[in-house]
């Protein structure tokens, strides 16, 4: 293993030192935005933190901003993509199966890579991309027809092309992968059409797959086996998409998931039981793919609720100890801060208006209220499927120990009802519809992960899909659900900044980069991507 | 995850998909069968249950959960017209261009157990029938309506175009928007009073907003954006610019010409190609 993961690093060094361009290591993905001409993963860093050290744009001169240059993909379809940052170069995913390096100087490209995808595909949600992983001199892009891809930096060009299940029954993929060490780890989705989830790595050198995780525990489980119908096939349907990129801890060699729900969506009786592991986040080694610990945020799921969000993981002070933790802004309404080495929860409060579970009880599981099971003639429930918040991005400060998150204040109504299974065909047993006396409105909700408690808010007049940046400047950055992106002083939420893209960021989360020394920040939206920067003339500190 | 993402891209792509494979190989191929022609779920109790619940989910937001209209037609009564199946599957299918109704992706077969169950609760005609002196109506709307609704580019911009309206509204909601408009504002018509700083204030219909500022038609039908910070205050009002046109100002017998009038209204809207 270290021969291999040392082969592999030399390896990317010497063809650095014949183009100059250096690669990336795995060192560099540990050390995260240490680089400030990098953004390298997802998340920012390993912890999902989204936070990043840069200070030359500071609530004092933000409101100065000004854009640099717009790239338009020239395609159908929005951004969904963290991009990549590697000294003066972007590389983004779109929609369609397209993805572009991109000059970070003047919004040019530089190479585009399409994929052509097959016309007999089974989605829910169109063909969105989450982005890039990036180790040595690649790139890892999972498609929508559920391969895995491994590009040359360099041109775009295919290395190596994996396949992680068969599209034609209702597989895909659109999660941006995590390198750690040696691997590419990436999770399915496809759980509205009955497929069974499951979490992968694969050998970045070669793309063989190196293990797979079920998120949908089968009978050979002891732990989540039982948690699904006896006598039963119901788990090898049971849904468990993975849609939103992991975490890392390096010391206990740990990667976080949030999964999916588990399928069908709303009927509940096709399903007895918890429905392990859906809905849930789960601790796995990073070397074997052996499930460490799980905690079950929603069992026994009955409103779409996936639990894809990103498992933040950090270091708070609880009764006086440092705590190893993750912080999670759940769909179902509660922000929950879990022990990040045995799972426990150790606080859980609504961050939303939630009137399904009364709340988290003192063995984790949520205290449900009556009158919330969907059926036939529809159940009203906060919030809606939409959830508390969903696959944006949150961001944390770890200095100030604020956790920022877009919330959504929603409510639906549920119904459900018996769905023959065939395979291929979507699969929800149901649906919702708009309460007609609901008023929905979004809001960027700072939580104090200590106590599980909103500290701020800045309401928007409709729900937001924005994911969240902050800055070491005392800055957030996050967009509003009608073409804004906003910067906010992160200790009050006041509102310093605020440019009209002409879309909203959907999923997408701003990034932030050092080049020639000026600071950048980086706004997908749309089907567009703007570059914004202080005036040359700005005092900088 | 699912109804995220909106489906309109879905809808494009598959249409520039269609676009892109040419039609001229496919159009010497001899039309497929409507579906509905032969649907095997009429009068099958578990489909009627199975389509009832998927028009709960897809269709009584806007048509009701009974399917007797809110928003959109009663479809009881369309159905206990005439009005063969095929053409509401093409009708779900398709949606109605210039209205709200959009169109489906669904499987055929989930539309056929919809149209299963629509025909059983439309198989007791509808008891009210479309009554009214058209000519009466016409008159009574140029009086009383013309100045804030349009019809056939003639007409006032403050309310909505009534130029499809009779595609559009039931009959019990046109009723119910008339006497009572305030109980449900459609979007880009509620009502808003802007307060600048020096007072002044500015009554209008809200076409959009966001957090820094506000765009509306003031009643003397000017469009424009303000910035929030140039206001004293937003007032969002919970009654309709429209006036209540209740008993006293509408006789029952003049309301019903005038929503026959209305409901005569399918003509052919220009913006709609």
């Amino acid at each position: 293993m270290r021969a291999l993961l040392l082969a592999i690093v030399f390896g990317s060094v010497a063809l650095a030192a014949q183009t100059g361009t250096p690669p990336v290591t795995p060192q560099d993905l540990t050390d995260g935005l240490k680089d400030p001409g990098k953004w390298l993963l997802n998340g920012g860093d390993y912890n999902g933190h989204r936070h990043s050290p840069l200070t030359q744009i500071t609530p004092s001169n933000v409101g100065q901003l000004t854009a640099q240059w717009t790239f338009q993909t020239g395609t159908l379809g929005n951004f969904q993509t963290t991009p990549i940052v590697i000294d003066g170069v972007i590389y983004a995913t779109g929609f369609g199966g397209n993805a572009w390096a991109i000059d970070a100087r003047s919004g040019r490209t530089i190479w585009r890579y399409r994929r052509t995808l097959p016309e007999d595909m089974h989605l829910c949600c169109g063909t969105p991309n989450r982005g890039f992983a990036a180790l040595g001199d690649r790139l890892f892009l999972a498609t929508a027809d559920a391969h895995l891809l491994a590009l040359d930096m360099k041109t775009g060009g295919i290395i190596w092309d994996a396949e992680l299940a068969d599209y034609k029954v209702g597989y895909s993929a659109t999660v941006a992968p995590l390198a750690v060490k040696d691997k590419i780890i990436v999770g399915i989705a496809g759980a509205e059409f009955g497929i069974r989830g499951f979490i992968d790595a694969y050998d970045a050198q070669t793309g063989k797959r190196a293990w797979r995780f079920y998120t949908v525990a089968g009978p050979e489980d002891p732990v989540g086996g039982k948690s699904w119908p006896p006598n039963s096939d119901a788990y090898a349907r049971g849904g468990g998409s993975i849609w939103v990129t992991g975490t890392y801890d390096p010391q206990q060699n740990l990667v976080f998931y949030g999964t999916g729900n588990p399928g069908p969506d709303y009927y509940s009786n096709a399903r007895e039981g918890d429905n392990l592991y859906t809905t849930s986040v789960v601790a796995l080694d990073a070397d074997t793919g052996q499930r460490k610990w799980h905690y079950q945020f929603t069992p026994h799921d009955v409103h779409d609720w996936d639990s894809t969000q990103v498992p933040v993981l950090g270091e708070l002070p609880i009764n006086g100890q440092t705590r190893k933790v993750v912080m999670f802004a759940n769909r179902n309404g509660f922000f929950y801060t879990i022990d990040r080495v045995t799972g426990k929860v150790i606080v859980a409060k609504p961050f939303v208006e939630t009137t399904w579970a009364k709340e988290i009880g003192p063995d984790g599981r949520p205290v449900l209220l009556p009158g919330h099971l969907p059926d036939e003639e529809g159940t009203k429930t906060c919030p809606d499927l939409g959830g508390g918040t969903n696959f944006m991005s949150p961001s944390y400060d770890p200095t100030s120990r604020l956790f920022f998150v877009t919330a959504r204040e929603t409510c639906a109504v549920y119904f459900a009802f018996d769905q023959k299974f065939k395979p291929g065909e979507q699969w929800e047993s149901g649906g919702t519809s708009r309460p007609r006396d609901q008023k929905n409105f979004g809001a960027l909700r700072a939580i104090d992960p200590v106590t599980a408690t909103v500290k701020w808010e800045f309401r928007y007049p409709t729900v937001s899909s924005s994911g969240v940046l902050t800055t070491a400047s005392g800055l957030v950055f996050a967009g509003d659900g009608t073409g804004n992106i906003m910067a906010f002083e992160s200790r009050t939420g006041r509102s310093l900044w605020h440019y009209q893209l002409g879309a909203s960021m959907s999923s997408t989360a701003g990034t932030t980069y050092m080049l020639d020394g000026r600071q950048y920040l980086l706004v997908p939206a749309g089907s567009m991507m703007t570059a914004f920067a202080l005036p040359r003339n700005v005092s900088q500190p | 995850m699912s109804r995220m993402i909106s489906k309109v891209w879905l809808t494009i792509a598959g249409l520039a998909t269609c676009l892109a494979a040419g039609g001229a190989a496919r159009a010497q191929e001899p039309p497929a069968p409507n579906p509905a022609k032969n649907n095997p779920h009429l009068g099958n109790k578990e489909s009627i249950r199975s389509g009832m619940a998927m028009y709960r989910v897809r269709c009584a937001d806007c048509h009701g959960l009974d399917a007797k209209g809110y928003r959109g037609p009663d479809l009881t009564a369309l159905l206990a017209g005439d009005y063969p199946d095929e053409r509401l599957f093409n009708t779900i299918r398709k949606g109605v261009p210039g209205t709200d109704m959009p169109g489906s992706q669904s499987a055929d077969d989930e539309l056929l157990l919809i149209i299963s169950y629509l025909r059983d609760v439309s198989a007791v005609p509808a008891t009210e029938a479309v009554t009214g002196n058209v000519q009466n109506g016409a008159r009574l709307f140029a009086a009383q309506c013309a100045s804030c609704h349009r019809v056939a580019g003639r007409g006032g911009r403050l309310g909505p175009d009534l130029t499809r309206i009779g595609n559009a509204r039931s009959r019990a909601a046109l009723v119910r928007e008339i006497r009572t408009p305030s109980e449900w504002m459609a979007p880009n018509y509620e009502t808003v009073t802007l307060v600048l700083k020096d007072g002044q204030r500015i009554r209008g219909t809200k076409k959009n907003e966001d957090a820094f500022s506000i765009q509306i038609m003031d009643t003397r039908e000017r469009i424009q954006g303000y910035l929030k910070p140039d206001l004293k205050e937003v007032i969002y009002e919970k009654e309709s610019l429209m006036p209540v046109f209740g008993p006293s100002r509408l006789t029952d017998g003049d309301l019903n010409d005038l929503v026959g009038y209305l409901s005569s209204l399918r003509g052919s809207d220009v913006s709609v190609r």
